[in-house]
This record gives C-alpha cells, structure tokens and sequence, in this order.
C-alpha cells in the first residue's frame, strides 16, 4: 500500500487539517506532469574564489601565492587531508558529513572566458568559448520537455538567458503577489477578455498576445499555488535568503516547476577580498542551511536537487590589493539526498601546473555536470539539448 | 506620401514621427521626403559626456599605480552610466534621425563593450561618422579602434603568439557570415593583424616589433598583407556585400528574409560600398512600403522607449531608472549580452517582458493608472482598484503633457490612434477600445500604449 492510498483509509485523511503540506503537494501533482524532482540552480556571481572556499590548506604552492589572503591552516573546516572548508562554511561542512554535499573539482571547459558577461553567457547556455548562443540550457529543456512558463522559475526581476528557450521562457518573479497584481491590472483583463484573432498567432502581434495570456495565466499559477503553502522555517534576513524561502514555499505548494534560478552576486573580490568574501559565503551557507532545514521539514529534500556553481573561479596568485583576479577552473557543489558519490568527486587539480594565465586548468566539462542531470535527474534526453554529447559523470 | 507611409518609414528610420512631421510631410512626395530624411543627417554631431573632472586622472602614472587605475575605472563606469542617458535623450531628440538609427544599429554590428570612457566615446562616434559613409573604412576604423582592439583581445596578437579572436569575428560577425572562410583565412589574417595597439590618448599605433611582415595567403592571395590589405581582400567577396545587405533588409525591412530583394541590394552595395546610397535605395524601394513589412516588427526596447518619449516628452530624474528599465526590458545600450550583440525580434519577449512592456508606459506617464472608464461612464470605477495599490515609487519622472496636448491639439482621437498605432489592430482590442470614453486624449495615449500592438512597428 503505497503512502497516498494510506492516507486516504486512515482516519488521518478525513480530518484534512491535520495533513502536512509535503502531502497536499502530493496530491496536487498532475499524473501527466514532468515528475517530482526538481533542480534548484544557485549562480554565485561575479566569480567565487575557489581556492579560499574549499582550501588546499597542506599545499604550500597555495600559501605562498597567497601571502596576504591565504586562509590560516587553523581556521580550515577540515574535510579530508588535504581539503577542507572556508569558516564561513560550517553550514556545508554538517550537509558534508552527512552525505549530503558532493564537491565537484576544477569544472571549467576549453579555452576559458574570463569576462563576467561571457562567461556567464558560455554557463547559461551551454556553449563552447567560441559558440553564441541564443538560448539557455534550461530554456532549451523548456522547448523541449515543458509548455508553460512556470516549468522554470527564476526567483529574480528579470529573466536569465539560462531559461530563455526558443519557443518557451521561464518566469521570474522575487514575488508571486506583485507579479500576480501586475498581471491583474482591469485594463489588461478587458483586452484580453476581447482578444479573439487565432488567425493572428502565427505573427509577431499574434506572439505578444499569446505571451501576454500565458504571462497571465502563470502570474495567477503561481500566486494561487503560492498562496497555499507556508512554512515555519527561520530564513536569515537578506534577499538571497528570500530567494531560497520563496523557492521552497513554491515547491512545498506542489507547483508544476522543476528548475528554480536563484543568485547571489558580488563574488569580484579584486580587492579586500578576505572581508568581503568571508561575508557572503556566510550568507550563502546561513541561507542554504535554513532552506534545507525547510525543505526536510516539508518532505521535499528527496526530490530536490540543488546545484551552486560561479562563471569562473579566481587566479591562484593573489594581486597587489589582497584580491584576486578573473580565473578559470572551480568547484562545484551539489546538495541532495541521493547523491553517489557524496564528499569530493574527484581532486583538486595541480596548483603548480597552471594555464597561461596562471588558473586552474579545468579537469571536469561543465556541460557532463549538466549533461548527468539533465540525464539521471530530469530524466530527459541530454543531447539534444546540450547540442552535442558530453560524457556523464556519476554523482548522481 | 501617405500618413501610413510617412510613419512606416519614420518607425523604420527612426523612432516614429512627430505630429508635424504628419502635417507637414503629408503634401511632399516620397523623393522628397526620403531627400530630407538624409539631408538632416547629413552632419555630424559628436556625443559626448563632460569628462573635465577625471581627465586629470588619466596619465601615465595609472598604469603603475594600482589604486589610481582603481578609482579612474570607478568614475569611469560612472561617466558610461551618463553616456548611456545622453545617448537616449539623443535619440529622443536628435533631427539627424537617421543617422542616429543607423548608429543604433551599428552599434549592434560592430559589437563592442568597454569600461574606459574615453575609449567607449570615441568608439560611439566613430560608429556616428561612419553610419551612412563607406563600409569598408567604417570596418577599417573599426579594426583600429581602441575598444575594439581591447574587446576582442587584438591588443594581444602578437608576431610571436597570435591571437586569432578579432580576425575570427572579423569575417563571422562583422563582414562574411559564419561558414564562408576557412580556418585558414583566420590564422593567416590573425597575421596581419598582429602588432595592433593604441597608445594612452586611445590612438591607434602599430607596434612594429610585434607586427608580423611576412606573406600571407588568405583567400588565394599572396602578400605581405597588414589588417587594411586583408579587408580589402574581404571586400572583394561579394558574400560581404550580401552578408550586410541580410543584416540591413531585417532590421529596416522584415523580420523575414526577402532573397530576390536582398540580392538586389547585394547588387547595389557590392559597386562601392556606400551605405548612404544604398539606404536610399531602400527607403525608395516600393517593396518597402508593401503593407506586409508595415507594423509587423516587434521594437527593441530602446525603440519602445525612444518612441514613447517622442509622443510624451518625459524627463527622469535618477540616471538610475533609465538604466533600470532598459536592464529589465533586457537592453541596456554600451552593455551587449556578447559580441553577437542582441538578436531582437520575438527574442525580446518573455512573460516578464511582456508585462513590463505593457505596464511600463503608464507606470511613467500615468502613476501606473490605465482608465478603463466606459463611454457616458462618468465615476472613476478604476479609481478604487488603483487606490488600493501603492504609489507608484517605480520611476521618478516628470512628464510633459502640456507639449502632447499642443501638439495633438488638432487631431481627432481617432488620428491618434493611427499616430500612435501602427498595425492593424486585432479586432478585440479594437472592439474594446470603442468601449472607451475617449475624452481625455491624455488617457486614450496610454490606453493606446498600453496594447500590445503599441509594440509594434
């Protein structure tokens, strides 16, 4: 028998009261829909400092690049012999050693791009160094595997490249109520009341209308969906923490979204960094914490998938003014319950044996991260959207 | 000329006419106004942003000192937020209507990203000298330009370490099309282009050490070429005149590629490469106004706003907002997603961007109030749902609606509409905006921007 068919005999059913909401999810999940598992996707932008996250702190190389912002032995949250974590980070250091965190080494791709623009643009869509592309990874699963714009939420004002399709987009919203009230405005609904020319949709006029319908029909979606669902769990007060709340009050409302974007910038420490860096990974693990947390008590942690990478990591050697600057190659984290091969995926590539620029040379593709989730976690077929076959690795 | 005609080609030109240019142009022939729309570009007017205060900054001394290159590239950035503003109020009210368009869209050609102001300034006005002059000193210029050279990595082609980036995108992007060179052609013209720097002032120098003075073989000839021989050569192609004809035909004309109509162009433009003559040509052409070409474009966001500001003069009084709006609209002008620049057309709309776009010219003319007030309907029934909401804190502006209504004066609602919209409306929305009390021509301008045909042009 399975847990839904349980529910309804026992006595727990009738009085509906009593039914967490991880189960009303349950129940509102369509047959036809794309699956349960969901993919949250965490940018931390502007280029987090790799080598001051997770540390080589037995590695002299690494010290005496970095005279002035090496993280002291002492202050390592210790992982493994070699590697261990930022201070700020005990939060992952706990997901860590229960299995719950896999770090990815050195994911980069050929010839790295070390401008923000480009580089998040190569990350968001998937491409080669030297390909533009016009659509996102996500919006290309979109044009694929979903139809509605709230298959893909970015918790954001305005949306990402990665969730761009060519027949489908993402919606992005920081808040279901006002995108719900901006789409309710009475002149709209009279237009829309009175639009009738079918004929049109094959044009660019009949395009704008159809978007402004699906626009609106998301808008209600999502603000009803939320409106359903609520949680207990204390979030930190900043705005990548909302992100991450609004994220889970979403999925816990069983909603038809299998990718969340959210983002946390201001990674480009050229300067002070150990300040500066020191804060925001506090926020990023602080806000991760409490999400998690939430998402347990929910009962969605199972099926939810959440991976934080940044367009580039940063030079093993620090500059003049105690920063460090664009670089190449970087971790990658994936937080999860189902995870094969949880603690470090592979090692930390040479910190002697560098590119030209004096980056980590990248051992891992960052397109076989997207192709294995893509694959074993979204259950789709990764080629086609990837544009191209990419060797799956097996964290997952 | 026929209205239609005259806002078809003022939408396409520019960024829509003014109700004069409806009164008066009315009674001229297409020669003659097609003659007018290039006789005002005809001069140039460089853009610039008072840099008075940061000048002292620049010297040699900023490449050494750390902390100065620091603080010059933190007012810097802050002068390319102002340049970004002055560029739109430019386009808003510049007569060189043209010339401006076609900046515009150069500027989405040759696409270029810089953090330098003085860089990023000259780089605009060479993209302003050249816009109707001859392309292949326009890609020449171009090749030379300080911005450049640093965006696509040129500064670092060396004799002794080639860096094929600016010669890739030269032939892709610029001039042929992907698909017609070979990886050949690029090592060899890389070649060419080696040795390329500018000096402090963002002068162009060649840097003779650097510079490779070997023989090149690049489309099947021979010589010891430098970066102008290897344009020249490019030029020679017809598929270069053809690639930039593509490129014109579907940013002033259709969305769809017209082959018979392109090649026609290709004819033309192949002869000198004179991009005035063969604007000229295009906006004489019949085809150009056949009724299928008209309205039929989604704006840029910049087209939308630029169009906005024409009818309903409006004033920001943040930098910010401006820079707000065109980031959520997803253009921001001196800042191109990569060096394919924007690729516009239904790539402009999304679920966000299509809200904002509709919201967005109440919002700044009208507190974010659209009336739905009925004919003969005398309460405000909107007032209540808008009263309930916040004030809109969104943009601070001042609006001109004593300019709109003088000028509007003479017009019937009616002529307005047709002003402002230019596709056939869709028969529901022209059923419901009957409906409507059209007693404040005020309020049926933003009714009418607030469409979603006011998108198109």
């Amino acid at each position: 028998m399975d847990r839904r068919h349980f529910l309804k005999q026992s006595s727990l059913a009738s009085s509906l009261f009593f039914v967490p909401s991880f189960i009303k999810a349950f129940e509102n999940f369509s047959a036809s829909s794309l699956g349960y598992k969901r993919l949250v996707i965490i940018q931390l932008s502007g280029g987090n400092d790799g080598l001051n996250t997770v540390i080589p702190f037995n590695n002299d190389t690494y010290y005496r690049n970095r005279p002035k912002i090496a993280i002291p032995k002492t202050d390592v949250l210790r992982l493994t012999d070699e590697l261990g974590f930022h201070t700020s980070l005990l939060p992952l250091k706990i997901l860590y050693d229960a299995g719950q965190l896999t770090i990815i080494n050195n994911v980069g791709y050929p010839n790295p791009n070390r401008s923000h623009f480009r580089a998040t643009d190569i990350w968001q869509t998937g491409s080669g160094a030297h390909q533009y592309i016009q659509t996102g990874w996500i919006g290309r699963y979109l044009d694929a595997y979903g139809n509605k714009p709230y298959n893909a939420i970015e918790i954001d004002d305005s949306l990402s490249l990665a969730l761009k399709g060519k027949q489908t987009h993402g919606i992005a919203t920081t808040n279901p109520e006002v995108l719900f009230r901006t789409s309710q405005d009475p002149y709209f609904k009279n237009v829309l009341k009175h639009y009738k020319d079918e004929h049109l949709s094959e044009h660019n006029l009949g395009y704008l209308y159809k978007t402004m319908i699906s626009a609106e029909s998301s808008a209600t979606y999502i603000f009803e969906k939320h409106k359903t669902a609520s949680s207990t769990q204390e979030y930190p007060k900043n705005t990548f923490a909302n992100q991450l709340k609004t994220t889970s009050r979403l999925i816990s409302s069983g909603i038809e979204t299998k990718v969340f974007y959210a983002s946390l910038g201001g990674f480009d420490t050229h300067a002070g960094q150990l300040n500066s860096q020191s804060r925001l990974l506090k926020i990023y693990a602080d806000s991760i914490q409490a999400f998690v947390k939430d998402l347990k008590q929910q009962g969605t942690f199972n099926d939810t998938l959440i991976l934080t990478f940044s367009e580039f990591g940063r030079r093993v050697k620090q500059n003049a003014a105690n920063g460090t600057d664009h670089g190449a190659a970087s971790n990658l984290f994936v937080i999860g319950n189902q995870l094969k091969t949880p603690g470090f995926y592979n090692e930390l590539a040479s910190l002697s044996d560098l590119d030209s620029n004096g980056d980590l040379k990248y051992t891992v593709d960052f397109r076989s991260v997207y192709a294995t989730v893509l694959d074993k976690w979204l259950a789709v077929e990764d080629d086609a959207i990837l544009n191209g076959s990419f060797q799956k690795l097996n964290f997952i | 000329m026929t209205q239609r005609h005259i806002q078809h080609l003022y939408w396409r030109a520019g960024f829509g006419a003014t109700p004069n240019q409806f009164r008066t142009l009315t009674h001229k022939s297409r020669k003659d106004v097609v003659d007018a729309l290039f006789s005002n570009s005809k001069t140039m007017l460089r853009l610039t942003v008072d840099t008075s205060d940061i000048l002292p900054l620049v010297s040699k001394e900023l490449l050494k000192n750390k902390s100065k290159r620091m603080e010059f590239a933190k007012r810097s950035r802050e002068k390319l937020k102002k340049y970004n503003v002055i560029w739109v109020n430019r386009l808003v009210t510049s007569d060189a209507t043209l010339r401006e368009k076609m900046t515009l869209f150069w500027a989405n050609h040759f696409v270029c990203q810089d953090q330098n102001i003085f860089h990023v300034q000259q780089y605009n006005n060479t993209l302003r000298t050249y816009a109707l002059g001859n392309f292949g000193d326009f890609v020449k210029a171009i090749s030379k330009e300080a911005a450049m050279l640093k965006y696509l990595n040129n500064k670092q082609n060396r004799k002794q370490k080639p860096n094929e980036n600016f010669a890739r995108e030269l032939m892709e992007l610029f001039t042929l099309g992907e698909g017609h060179y070979s990886e050949d052609d690029i090592k060899e013209s890389a070649k060419a282009f080696t040795g390329y720097d500018n000096n402090f002032k963002g002068e162009f120098i060649l840097r003779r050490f650097y510079h490779d003075d070997d023989f090149k073989t690049f489309f099947g000839h021979t010589g010891r070429y430098d970066g102008d021989d290897i344009i020249d050569i490019i030029l020679k192609q017809k598929q270069c005149a053809r690639f930039i004809c593509g490129k014109i035909y579907k940013y002033f004309v259709s969305d769809t590629i017209h082959e018979k109509r392109v090649e026609e162009l290709t004819n033309i433009f192949f002869k000198d490469y004179n991009i005035e003559r063969l604007m000229h040509h295009v906006f004489m052409s019949d085809w150009f106004y056949e009724e299928a070409n008209i309205g039929t474009k989604i704006k840029s966001p910049i087209e939308f706003l630029v169009g906005m500001r024409k009818t309903v003069p409006v004033t920001f009084e943040k930098t910010n907002d401006v820079l707000k709006i065109q980031k959520l609209l997803g253009q921001t002008l001196l800042n191109p997603p990569n060096v394919a620049g924007w690729s516009g057309g239904k790539n402009w709309i999304d679920s966000n961007t299509i809200m904002l776009r509709l919201k967005l010219p109440s919002i700044i003319l009208s507190n974010a109030k659209i009336s739905i007030r009925e004919k003969g309907e005398f309460e405000d029934t909107f007032e209540t749902y808008y009263n309930s909401k916040k004030k809109n804190r969104f943009v601070t502006v001042k609006v001109d609606w004593d300019t709109f209504n003088t000028q509007f004066k003479s017009f019937s609602a009616n002529e307005l509409k047709s002003q402002i919209i230019v596709p056939k409306l869709s028969d529901g929305t022209e059923t419901y905006l009957k409906t409507l009390s059209q007693s404040s021509k005020q309020d049926f301008c933003v009714q009418l921007m607030s469409i979603p045909e006011y998108q198109m042009c």
